[in-house]
């Protein structure tokens, strides 16, 4: 992580630039943003057969049942960070495939907790 | 006396300095995943007591003060800090609980009980308020006050376990939800209902006492919320006139005295439209935003506390000062739903002024992980006015560094900046009701990125002289480029 100095158009500006696996944070007056090649997290947050977690956090109840139809948005799992609770729910109908949480388990940010049949 | 602070982050970072500073021993406590963290680095002592939740825990909590031999604990705010059987549980154990008497906490920090208190003092409360069992319960106490209803935590305060309900079908879901999150942030999930008033003031008055008497330490406005969780709070509040600012001080100090309280507390209210107040509830303990009242008063409540506890005298009855804002800095996304963030923290910079406080539990390096509050620091700035403590304030944001993981440091700056809040029209519902946009992202900041994603940056800042021979770089079509100075 460093502040760098760059000048555009004869302009000057100082940004804080730190690196980690995610992509490049750069800091400028007022806020920080995270820049991401490949976003992957977001891409894979885009498909339809499985729920993943939004953020990482903590399974504190799995609603899903295994083999059993569930509706659009119907409650899944329910997650919680920073003592907030987030409802994940089907993005569409379908046969609950696969559950690949368990209640209690800390899970990543982007981790698929349920996998829906199509 | 040894004082064991029972608590994390940047709460326990801020008692543990009033100890240093009183010069009186100290032991901090944490679970296995804070071993490490900022508050541990404070104490003369650290105790592990176990996993995530053992801030919660008595047994784990006390057999750390007995194990080290403290003679006090402070329990902050959250956690332990509002149950009287731990405070019981302490007093067993011949340890002095730093904050109100069992009897008190019974009588003020449990919202059906302070209710009762309230309306025997001759203070007004919230039309409706009833305790409910079962979602079943709370359906029948809701169509017989009247949709929109709150349903919340008896048990505590801090927005946890809360729920704004507006219609039947939501009652079922909101109750689980509510009961389960009170459960889990005060060991208590029974829930109770009441009217929601819209649009109103929170308006909070500081409370401290020595069991017999009590002094108001003046008003903290803290409309400004998200999901009851307040984000910027000021004092004093700009909506309020000489006339309530009394009225609501006689009526904290009137229930203070009633309940024999003794140490810091803080009676809530809500003021409508019409200037008409209620009674809201009663935070028995320290609360987060109490470095305001610090900063207009000049008393350092964690001292007032300490002392107090310890048979002290109360401090002498303020002068107030200017004007005080605190905002809160938290591990949030707000430009993607506010969703918690959490992560290492890459790169942080704290800016130094005359009148800025910043109360943090964080530092460079350190994991922030989802597991407790998001708060990471508090600003908190004083000015001789309201505009230049707000011009001070969004200084301070504008200088603030932190990377690594998102933060609401933009959201706070457009809350500043916004029209509510220079006009002082902060009402609980102003922040939900309506949409904030992220402030546009400057060229050179894109610029940047675009340049960094390609050349990388090492944490040596190697990248630096790479980018620099980079003859292929984005920056060569941007024009004249230096870096590394």
């Amino acid at each position: 992580m460093s502040w760098e100095v760059i000048s555009i158009n004869g302009e000057t500006h100082r940004v804080a630039v730190a690196r980690d696996r995610q992509g490049v944070w750069i800091g400028w007056p007022g806020r920080a943003a995270l820049f991401s090649s490949e976003s992957r997290v977001a891409a894979a947050m885009d498909q339809q057969d499985a729920v993943r977690a939004p953020m990482t956090g903590r399974v504190v109840k799995i609603l899903a049942e295994l083999g059993s139809q569930a509706e659009e948005g119907d409650v899944l799992v329910i997650l919680e960070a920073m003592k907030m609770e987030y409802r994940l729910t089907a993005p569409h109908t379908g046969m609950v495939e696969e559950v690949l949480c368990a209640e209690g388990d800390l899970v990543d940010l982007g981790a698929v907790l349920v996998r829906l049949a199509e | 006396m040894k004082v064991l602070v029972a608590n994390r982050g940047e709460i326990a970072c801020r008692i543990l300095h009033t100890l240093r500073e009183m010069n009186i021993p100290s032991v901090a406590v944490c679970s296995e995943i804070d071993e490490g963290a900022p508050h541990t680095m404070l104490a003369d002592e650290t105790v592990t007591i176990g996993g995530d939740y053992a801030y919660l825990e008595f047994d784990a909590v006390i057999g750390a003060a007995r194990s080290t031999g403290a003679t006090a604990i402070h329990p902050g705010y959250g956690f332990l800090s509002q149950n009287a059987p731990f405070a019981e549980a302490c007093a067993e154990a011949g340890l002095v609980f730093i904050g109100p008497s069992p009897h008190s906490t019974r009588l003020l920090g449990d919202k059906r009980s302070s209710r009762e208190t309230a309306q025997e003092i001759g203070a007004s409360v919230i039309p409706g308020e009833q305790a409910v069992n079962d979602a079943d319960d709370a359906r029948n106490a809701a169509q017989q006050i009247g949709y929109p209803i709150l349903l919340k935590a008896a048990g505590g305060g801090g927005g946890k376990g809360m729920r704004l309900v507006r219609e039947d079908s939501e009652i079922a879901s909101s109750f689980e939800a509510a009961a389960r999150e009170a459960k889990v942030a005060f060991a208590d999930d029974r829930l109770l209902v009441e009217k929601y008033i819209d649009p109103a003031r929170h308006v909070e008055v500081q409370i401290l006492g020595d069991g017999k008497n009590a002094v108001a330490l003046g008003e903290r406005e803290c409309s400004l919320q998200r999901r009851y969780q307040k984000i910027i709070e000021e004092s004093p509040s700009p909506g309020i006139d000489d006339k309530i600012r009394t009225a609501l001080q006689n009526d904290a100090v009137r229930l203070a005295e009633a309940a024999q309280y003794s140490g810091a507390g803080t009676v809530e209210f809500l003021v409508g439209p019409d200037g008409q107040h209620y009674f809201l509830e009663v935070n028995t303990r320290l609360q987060v935003e109490h470095p305001v009242t610090e900063w207009r008063t000049g008393i350092d409540l964690v001292r007032a506390q300490i002392e107090v506890a310890h048979g002290g005298p109360l401090p002498t009855p303020p002068a107030f000062r200017g004007h005080a804002i605190e905002a809160r800095l938290n591990a949030e996304d707000p430009w993607n739903g506010f969703l918690p963030a959490s992560g290492k923290v890459l790169m942080l910079e704290w800016p130094s002024r005359p009148w800025l406080r910043i109360d943090t539990g964080i530092r460079e390096g350190q994991m922030v992980l989802p597991v407790y509050d998001p708060l990471l620091a508090k600003l908190i700035v004083w000015g001789p006015d309201r505009e230049t403590a707000r011009r001070r304030l969004l200084h301070a944001l504008r200088e603030m560094v932190l990377l690594g993981l998102h933060t609401n440091q933009s959201f706070l700056i457009e809350l500043l900046e916004s029209d509510i809040f220079q006009t002082g029209q902060t009402f609980t519902t102003s922040v939900e009701s309506r949409t904030w946009n992220a402030p546009e992202m400057p060229d050179y900041v894109e610029a940047a990125a675009a340049h960094f994603m390609q050349t990388g940056v090492s944490s040596t800042n190697d990248g630096a002289s790479s980018a620099s021979r980079d003859q292929f770089s984005p920056w060569r079509t941007l024009g004249a480029f230096r870096m590394g100075q």
